[in-house]
């Protein structure tokens, strides 16, 4: 199996493509980089009377929460989570950080992972795809391995390649990060709140978790466009629907569910793991196992369709 | 010889409700080179993809030293090395590292291997340039080096000539002769071109629609006691002398076509002498399966009407 994943390692690394990929994305951490420190607010001192404007922003928010109607289920709970970090903060004197840091550009680089998904997800419906184009499939399938062991390793590759892809994503945002807007005060927490308390996080921990989590969907869909590879052997059709999917099936979700429960088991629904512990459901009822579940029932289609497709399918390219 | 290598029992492909290949049984024995001839669409193709896992087998089952192909996919095509229609390899590598990508996927292929494989087909000296950079002939030649990397007993290459010029067409022969005679290889190979297959091959086996519809060894026919021998000579002098002799001769291009045995020549080439007929040029033409191929599939086709 290894020897199989460095060989597709060395098919990717030899095209010059993947490597336009890669610099497209550092260009685009060193780009949002530069514009937020030309164009961002210069607020490098903690405002002294922060204390006070946190206490005025907690009595608005009640004020506002007050006079909602109850359908508003949704934003109370919104406004519920942020009055509750808010009070935290006056308890325990951690100021707000609206001050930009480099910790801030990491997790602001989170809106770059579908760009840096994009590109994985271009591997990925190239992967087999490619090698039918090529004609290339008819040696590669008469080897002494059973065809679902070069699938898996396939499909293994794509994954790397998207961790890979990941950490470049956050490796330069965090060099750009540093060298544009320091590391701050050194208050290296974060603020989160789950099931009615707030806890502090380490902030490391917490932007890797987030990248992980921001990266659900992204997983997902490369595995569609890796079935969709498989199965129909055609790139421009796995890339083109897995990159509209990517673009608008999460608002659409969304769309949905303000009028529809069914839309908790769209795959968009699901991939959003954060709704639980920074937010709110989608859709009332909804829990992180529910998510869980319908993301591995999701991904056990994707696989079964394509190793099902892949191993039996005679190959006449 | 009752160690077959390949064996194919009852093998029968359906496609779309189409029967392409009609209960196909034969076997391969060690050592030997075997033809498979068949016009354009007879399903040569067809049945070396089922040989080699790329489709599936409808029914019957194909063997390769005793190993099923369907059920001991790994076993079977260990034992395996081939090329299908024409050699698509990676554009965008050197030969070498597509060789690489082969070795890395079968234990125990050394570099020292790869080196001699390579020099085998005589691709040393442009072995690390890109494949996109090579002509025809050399991607065959890194085809067949790439089917080589792991010893197989069975070689197997679909229309290997296509496209080569004649010297290396020659060259294929002589490789795959060397392969048989040096490494005990069986081969199997597939074409339309007949002259080249009885060259070639130890024994051929005829498919027309999927089925088949004659199998034997060359030698029977190429040792038959007479040959065509051609004789450049005067046409027009030359007919008018063997017109009124019982010898029954071809009209070619420059000359004559003659079905002589081998000790009649001497005696034809003292006879157009002493008429004065000049001779430029006297040849035995390779005793092709033409004729036989025709009247074979000819028949099948009446058969199929
Ligand atoms: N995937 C397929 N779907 C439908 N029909 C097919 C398929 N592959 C092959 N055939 C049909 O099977 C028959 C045999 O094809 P095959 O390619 O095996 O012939 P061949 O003997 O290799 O011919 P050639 O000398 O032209 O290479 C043809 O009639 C072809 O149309
Ligand atoms: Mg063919």
């Amino acid at each position: 199996m290894h020897s199989l994943i460095v060989n597709e390692w060395i098919k990717i690394f030899k095209r010059p493509g993947t490597y336009v990929m890669i610099g497209l994305l550092v260009l685009a951490v060193i780009a949002t980089g530069t514009l937020n420190k030309v164009y961002g607010e210069q607020n490098p001192t903690v405002n002294p009377q922060w204390e006070q404007q946190v206490q005025q922003q907690i009595a608005q928010d009640q004020k506002q929460m007050s006079e909602l109607p109850p359908t508003a289920a949704t934003y109370k709970k919104n406004l519920q989570r942020q009055i509750a970090i808010n009070q935290y903060r006056l308890e325990h004197k951690i100021p707000p950080d609206n001050e930009a840091t480099g910790w801030t550009f990491i997790q602001d680089s989170t809106a770059l992972i579908s760009f840096a998904g994009l590109f994985t997800i271009i591997v990925a419906a190239g992967i087999v795809a490619s090698e039918f184009g090529w004609g290339t499939v008819k040696l590669l399938l008469i080897r002494p391995i059973k065809r679902s062991k070069i699938l898996l390793s396939k499909y293994l590759t794509v994954i790397l390649f998207g961790l890979m892809m990941l950490v470049i994503l956050f490796g330069s945002a965090a060099i750009l990060g540093f060298a544009l807007f320091g590391t701050g005060d050194g208050n290296t927490t974060h603020l989160a709140y789950a099931n009615g308390s707030v806890v502090e996080q380490n902030m490391l921990l917490y932007l890797i978790k987030t990248y992980f989590l921001a990266s659900i969907d992204v997983m997902m869909i490369t595995t569609m466009a890796f079935m969709i590879s498989a199965v129909f052997r055609n790139s421009s059709l796995a890339v083109g629907l897995s990159i509209f999917l990517l673009m608008v099936g999460g608002q659409i979700t969304t769309l949905i569910a303000t009028r529809y429960d069914w839309a908790k088991y769209s795959l968009f629904a699901n991939t959003n793991l954060t709704q639980y512990t920074d937010g709110v459901p989608l859709v009332e009822g909804m829990t992180v196992s529910f998510s869980i579940i319908m993301l591995l029932i999701y991904f056990l289609v994707f696989q079964l369709l394509a190793f099902g497709v892949f191993t039996k399918r005679d190959v006449a390219a | 010889m009752s160690n077959p290598v390949v064996e194919l029992k009852h093998v029968t492909k359906v496609i779309k409700g189409k029967k392409i290949i009609d209960d196909l049984s034969f076997t391969i024995e060690e050592g030997e080179v075997f033809g498979f001839l068949g016009p354009n669409g007879a399903g040569k193709t067809t049945t070396i993809r089922m040989i080699v896992g790329l489709m599936g087998i409808t029914s019957g089952e194909i063997m390769i030293c005793g190993h099923n192909v369907k059920s001991e996919f790994e076993d079977a095509l260990q034992h395996i090395g081939g090329i299908v229609e024409n050699p698509e390899l990676y554009k965008f590598l050197t030969g070498y590292q597509n060789l690489m990508q082969y070795a890395r996927m079968v234990k125990g292929i050394s570099k020292q291997k790869i080196d001699e494989v390579v020099e085998f087909v005589g691709l040393t000296e442009r072995i690390h340039d890109k494949v996109k950079t090579y002509s025809l002939g050399m991607r065959q030649r890194l085809g067949l080096a790439q089917s080589l990397l792991h010893d197989p007993k069975v070689m197997i290459l679909d229309e290997p000539t296509n496209g080569l010029d004649p010297a290396g067409i020659k060259e294929i022969r002589d490789h795959l002769k060397k392969l048989t005679k040096e490494k005990g290889m069986s081969v199997i190979v597939s074409s339309h071109l007949l002259s080249e297959m009885e060259m070639m091959c130890d024994r051929i086996a005829i498919i027309q629609q999927g089925k088949l519809v004659d199998i034997q060894q060359v030698h029977d026919y190429v040792q038959d006691s007479k040959q065509k021998y051609f004789f450049e000579v005067d046409l027009k002098k030359a007919a008018a002398i063997l017109k009124n002799l019982p010898i029954s001769y071809k009209r070619g291009e420059n000359g004559i076509e003659v079905d002589l045995e081998k000790e009649e020549v001497p005696d034809m080439i003292q006879f157009f002498v002493e008429k004065g007929i000049r001779i430029f040029e006297v040849k035995p033409l390779a005793k092709t399966l033409e004729d036989r191929f025709f009247e074979v599939t000819t028949q099948g086709e009446k058969v199929h009407a």
